[in-house]
């Protein structure tokens, strides 16, 4: 079975890269030629072509919630959740890229994709390669939880 | 799911559009604004970094439009660096940029734009989506729109060492040619999107030109506004991504100024408001004037609709057929219909089809000279047409190549003035008298999607989809009404 992590978010744009933080980190625990470790500086349709071709998706990502615990880590199904992560008006969401391959009949589509969301109250507009103290204690939880995913 | 929140400068930031409208004694309304989030602390982000760096660093500001940062500020450091790049160079480079022209008018039009036309504009939000125009246009077609902006970005990414955020452009050239495979996948992939653009131009006579309501709609008075016009040109005038002198030209397609990129801040003067956090660029001869349109007041407009106005034709023949048609069937010039962005939008993508094609069956493509020595660093200035409008960086750069000041005018800045009248004009269209109805998101949606705004990149939401919230005050600025989507 074939699986890729991608990290996503901008590095730099502070906590939003905290998902390319927690990708750079796994790899060092991860030696598996069936485990792509990947950064996506991206949405939508391109993120899309970055998962296709493998059986199973993890992405991490910064996930925004008015009502979080901030610097949580969550695990979802993609299920759990209507549209990820395009807010910008020049993108489709990634639900929306993928209902769209499928019925396109696209046949490289994973059959699971998980998210492994570091929960953020508020994100910062500032420009940065920091993540905040809260943030960055996320980062171990994180690589750990995705560690035990990848040992489903 | 309405639910009132607090809204503080915070909630502002949050990476969501904003729109506020203001109504007077009778309901009618009287202004209307959209708040579009900024980014901050990029130039001290980029302060003491090398000036190499900066093509990368700019390329992460955006996950959408990465090509054009990348160029634009590639540029900038060849005019920073007092370096011409050999002519091959500024070939691959110009041959990526179409490629980048490809993917992304094809994602605007099909994913983002097209849905009100193709599925329509009253038809229930949910349908209005890619997969509605699938469900109308048919599953072929779908194919091939996936598999054409999927060439766009594969021209892109052999060209630029990685799909999303190149890495090629340095000072003075390109760090990678093309080799004789290579050439010719591009060329097979190429000659597809032309026939692809082609077909795209025949869809939207179809669907839109050939339907009375649809053509009323785009020559309506709120969908109407009467700016200058701004786009890079070549030497006879005609649209050119890459390259060229900046070109004005006024209300009726006269040529008004035309200057040199690295003139631009004697041009081009912004104007702050204290509830926007992005700043509103005029032309300093005409001055501004406030949120109006006509000959007094020097709002402009770019991207698609003000690069066709602000030149005299298209570089390729295929494409200036149209141009020509575009004009013809439009009442002639300039068009100043806000809609008519999207049939621009696809006449460039003709364009860059064919443009590509000029450049890869150019024998120089091929050829290793792709780099010349820099000099000593300065301060220098590069101006490249992204898909939404003229992006502009400058830099200053230390004795030792470090940067010092950094300046960047993006192509929705230059648009910002005449988005909010696009959408002050849509909502004076539709409410009347105090009657709001739930068709008014979309017209007003409308209004700015024509202008494909890019708004701050790469904040994260889930659930995500295009965070909106339009807020309605009464004669008393007290909150009348408020329509969310997505928040």
């Amino acid at each position: 079975m074939k699986t890729v992590v991608l990290g996503v978010g901008n590095p730099i744009l502070c906590d939003d890269g905290v998902g390319i933080h927690v990708a750079k980190q796994l790899k060092q625990y991860i030696n598996d030629p069936d485990v792509i470790i990947d950064e996506a500086l991206t949405g939508g349709m391109n993120l899309l072509d970055q998962l296709l071709g493998y059986d199973k998706a993890i992405l991490i990502d910064a996930v925004r919630a008015k009502n979080a615990n901030h610097g949580e880590v969550k695990r979802f199904s993609l299920n759990d959740i209507s549209s990820v992560h395009s807010c910008n008006p020049h993108d489709v969401s990634l639900v929306e890229a993928l209902k769209m391959a499928e019925k396109l009949g696209e046949n490289r589509i994973p059959r699971e994709i998980i998210i492994i969301g570091i929960l953020l109250k508020e994100m910062s507009c500032e420009f940065g390669e920091q993540l905040s103290s809260k943030i960055a204690a996320a980062v171990p939880k994180a690589v750990d939880m995705t560690l035990s995913e990848l040992e489903k | 799911m309405m639910k009132t929140i607090t809204i503080d400068p915070i909630t502002r930031l949050e990476g969501h559009g904003k729109i506020s409208i203001f109504l007077d004694a009778q309901g009618d309304v009287v202004n209307a604004y959209l708040q579009i989030p900024e980014l901050r602390g990029f130039e001290r982000f980029c302060q003491g970094r090398r000036a190499e760096d900066m093509p990368q660093i700019t390329s992460r500001i955006c996950g959408v439009c990465p090509v054009a940062h990348h160029f634009a500020s590639t540029k900038a450091l060849d005019n920073a660096f007092n370096v011409d790049p050999p002519s091959a160079a500024k070939k691959l480079r110009e041959l990526m940029y179409c490629g980048y022209i490809i993917y992304d008018h094809i994602l605007h039009f099909y994913y983002l734009g097209g849905p009100d036309f193709v599925v329509g504009p009253d038809a229930p939000p949910a349908k209005r989506n890619i997969l509605g125009v699938i469900e109308k246009a048919g599953l072929e077609i779908g194919k091939e729109v996936i598999k054409h902006r999927a060439y766009g970005q594969k021209i892109t990414g052999i060209l630029g060492g990685k799909a999303t955020h190149p890495v090629c452009g340095l000072p003075g050239g390109v760090s990678k040619g093309l080799n004789k495979d290579e050439v010719k996948d591009i060329e097979t992939m190429t000659k597809s999107c032309i026939e692809f653009a082609k077909f795209s131009l025949k869809l939207f006579d179809d669907i839109v030109l050939e339907n009375k309501d649809y053509v009323d709609l785009i020559l309506s008075d709120p969908y109407t506004l009467k700016t200058y016009n701004m786009g890079l040109v070549d030497k006879n005038n005609k649209v050119n991504f890459y390259d060229g002198k900046i070109r004005v030209t006024d209300q009726k397609g006269k040529e008004h100024i035309k200057f040199n990129p690295q003139e631009y801040y004697k041009k081009i003067a912004e104007h702050v408001e204290e509830w926007s956090y992005i700043k509103f660029t005029y032309l300093k001869d005409i001055g501004w004037n406030g949120f109006n349109d006509g000959k007094d007041s020097g709002i402009y407009r770019v991207g698609p609709l003000g690069r066709l106005n602000a030149a005299e034709g298209m570089a390729t023949p295929l494409a200036d057929k149209e141009y020509k048609r575009f004009f013809e069937t439009l009442g002639g010039k300039a068009v100043n219909s806000t809609l008519a962005f999207h049939w621009a939008r696809l006449i460039e993508l003709l364009y860059s089809t064919e443009r590509a094609m000029e450049l890869i069956k150019d024998p120089e493509i091929i050829s290793t000279k792709i780099r010349n020595p820099v000099g000593e660093p300065g301060e220098g200035i590069g101006v490249v047409e992204a898909a939404r409008g003229t992006l502009i960086h400058h830099y200053k750069l230390d004795k030792n190549g470090l940067v010092d000041k950094v300046n960047l005018i993006v192509a929705t800045t230059n648009n910002a003035g005449a988005i909010n009248m696009s959408v002050r004009d849509a909502a004076k269209g539709i409410i009347k008298k105090g009657k709001v109805n739930d068709g008014l998101l979309n017209m007003v949606e409308m209004a700015f999607r024509a202008y494909d705004p890019c708004f701050a990149c790469a904040t994260h939401t889930l659930p995500g989809g295009m965070p909106l919230e339009i807020d309605i005050y009464d004669k008393n600025k007290k909150s009348y009404k408020r329509i969310r989507q997505n928040l």
